[in-house]
């Protein structure tokens, strides 16, 4: 089995979670925000501390904007091989999937909103046991790897 | 399969406790809102001849239309096999046909509920191939001769076309009584039955007026015996009984019987509710072998199967034999599922370094959680640090319960979750295999095993925690499809 899985994901995945860590960091930076203008108020509590909350906030924030993303782009690989299809994916814990051509039932791209806007597409390819996904491709070559699947499951079930 | 001369039938009702049938559907369907008006007025506050003639009219009103949609629906309801395929009609109002070829149909169960019981009738469910979303055809009551005679046109095509004649399935393992009350006082379900003992006796206690539950509670308690303590050897005691009565109810009689062409696995079980069904042999996906907590000291186990696709409720995951000798399994697997026949022990274990990282995986929520206790209650909340032996002691015990082994091209996973449990599943029926690394599994060369087989309409994962890094990448390379034409080209040649 090689080390790793040959193919990367498209580079703009990077800009694409930057955002979507962006919008789960808005939420968690007001929190931060509105803890330390509360604690403020209170005369009995020191500055250091009232600023507590919102560093930690934006401390979060920059970890999803600025660290996860390369890190998680780095890590995602993948391989469409005749007979399986080889994932390697995770931050902290790494997976490792690996998935027969001769399990794979249908196999679909699904774009949503933002991934429209910057011209990404998922690939997913479902088994009796449920989806796998292949995310944040460039749209054509999740429309090649769509039908790359497609074929190569197809010629599986020949065999 | 059109070589059989095509089966064909009149058009048949079913047997006239359907009308019964039909109408008590109706009666559960409308009662509430029949008794509504009545309650309403209950409700109000006039407690009189008013509400009580509200409710009457409304249940009388309910009890005739319900006779009278029960003849309808009866009279509407008809079955035949005609053209290769079986059609069912019903709908008073609404008319329905549906259509389903007979290569189609997939099983033939009966099934018995209380009323179908008591008047020796049987419902029969007849289950379609493929395409999760179709639902069954389910008929309400048939007699024994007519639901036999229909079972037996709806699978003859299937059995000519494997060219057998039609032979009485061959009975593998029945449930002794023994075995039956073994079962029940094994079976772990004690928590869920406590539970709803406990729930019912606080229900009980509200219910009760006044003080009448705290002076029948002195008269049966003597002062010596502290009221707690027998209240909860109460409520133990009867909610073993009812653990054992639930597994009686549902598992008396058990019979698995294979099919006479080996291709369907027939149980039999239930008392009051008899439930017939059958698992087609090439739908099973993995075995598993569970040895309950209370089970395994005795050498006991019961039998599981993972099963795909056929039926919402049935298809998930069914007992195969709820209880038998644990030596026994083997031998039994070689009988009814030949596929998943593969020796259960002398598995290879986790490597010893492993051993560490098991205690500490458990012990580790239970350390956490009291280190907070020791914080907030300082002096006396230390005690509870020594609860993490305990947690530990459970991690070397599923350490040793940990294994896996290669027979061929099926793969054997044995972990422990309280109950220690044997996967048996073959390289052809796993839907993804795969491995993953945790950066402190990284630093002592360990890795989990993940495979997964289809379940129901989903998927079930099985996992071997903490194995050797090199030998889980071992194992998913040597059940690889390209692994194994190597070795079926090397074995032809």
């Amino acid at each position: 089995m090689k080390s790793e899985p040959g193919q990367r994901l498209d580079p703009r995945a990077k800009l694409l979670w930057r955002v979507t860590g962006a919008l789960q960091a808005a939420p968690i930076l007001a929190g931060g925000a509105f803890g330390s203008y509360a604690l403020s108020a209170r005369a009995d509590v020191a500055f250091y501390l009232a600023v507590l909350p919102v560093l930690g906030a934006l401390a979060l924030a920059i970890l999803f904007v600025f660290v996860l993303p390369p890190l998680l782009w780095r890590r995602w690989r993948y391989e469409i091989r005749p007979l399986e299809v080889d994932l390697q994916r995770g931050l902290v814990r790494v997976t490792r999937t690996l998935v027969p051509m001769a399990r794979v039932q249908h196999v679909d791209t699904r774009r949503g909103p933002l991934q429209r806007r910057l011209g990404l597409s998922t690939v997913v390819f479902y088994t009796a046991a449920g989806p796998n996904e292949i995310p944040q491709l460039a749209q054509k070559t999740a429309a090649e790897v769509r039908d790359r699947i497609a074929e190569l499951t197809r010629t599986a079930d020949e065999l | 399969m059109n070589s059989s001369a095509a089966v064909e039938t009149a058009e048949r009702r079913l047997h006239p406790v359907g009308m019964l049938l039909a109408a008590l559907g109706t009666v559960r369907r409308w009662f509430g809102l029949a008794a509504f008006p009545g309650v309403a007025a209950l409700v109000n506050g006039e407690f009189g001849m008013r509400a009580l003639l509200l409710i009457l009219l409304g249940v009388a009103l309910v009890a005739v239309f319900s006779a009278i949609w029960g003849v309808l629906s009866w009279r509407a309801t008809t079955y035949r096999v005609s053209g290769g395929a079986f059609h069912f009609k019903q709908g008073v109002l609404q008319k329905s046909e549906r259509s389903l070829p007979l290569e189609r149909v997939q099983s033939v169960d009966a099934v018995q509920g209380v009323v179908q019981r008591v008047f020796g009738v049987v419902g029969v469910r007849v289950e379609a191939a493929g395409g999760g979303g179709e639902p069954e055809i389910s008929l309400s009551a048939l007699s024994r001769a007519a639901a036999g005679a229909l079972r037996e046109e709806l699978t003859r095509s299937a059995r000519q076309a494997s060219a057998e004649a039609p032979e009485e399935p061959v009975v593998l393992r029945k449930l002794f009584v023994r075995d039956l009350l073994l079962a029940g006082l094994t079976s772990g379900q004690i928590g869920v039955a406590a539970s709803v003992v406990f729930g019912a006796s606080r229900a009980v206690e509200d219910l009760l007026p006044g003080d009448l539950a705290g002076r029948i509670a002195e008269a049966l308690i003597t002062d010596s015996v502290s009221p707690a303590l027998l209240l909860a050897l109460a409520v133990a005691l009867l909610s073993w009984v009812l653990a054992i009565l639930g597994t009686v109810l549902a598992h008396a009689g058990f019979t698995l019987s294979r099919s006479a062409d080996g291709k369907y696995l027939h149980i039999r079980r239930g008392l009051l509710e008899r439930h017939e069904s059958t698992v087609p042999l090439a739908r099973i996906q993995a075995i598993k072998v569970v040895e309950g907590v209370l089970r395994q000291p005795f050498g006991l186990a019961a039998l599981r199967v993972e099963s795909a696709g056929f039926g919402a409720e049935e298809g998930v995951s069914t007992t195969l034999f709820p209880l038998l000798p644990r030596k026994e399994v083997e031998k039994l697997l070689r009988a009814a599922v030949p596929e998943f026949d593969a020796p259960l022990d002398h598995l290879e274990p986790p490597p010893g370094r492993a051993r560490r990282r098991y205690a500490f995986r458990s012990a580790l929520p239970v350390l956490v959680l009291a280190a907070l206790y020791a914080v907030l209650f300082f002096p006396w909340g230390t005690i509870g640090l020594l609860l993490a032996l305990p947690a530990a002691l459970y991690g070397i015990l599923r350490y040793r319960a940990a294994g896996y082994g290669l027979d061929e091209d099926r793969l054997v996973l044995r972990f422990r979750r309280l109950a220690r449990t044997t996967v048996v599943a073959p390289r052809g029926r796993l839907q993804s295999r795969g491995y993953s690394v945790s950066p402190f599994q990284r630093r002592v060369g360990l890795a989990t095993l993940k495979v997964e087989v289809a379940s129901g309409s989903g998927g079930a994962a099985f996992r071997l925690t903490d194995a050797d890094a090199e030998v889980a990448k071992g194992l998913i390379e040597a059940l690889s499809e390209r692994a194994a034409r190597t070795a079926a080209r090397e074995h032809s040649t």
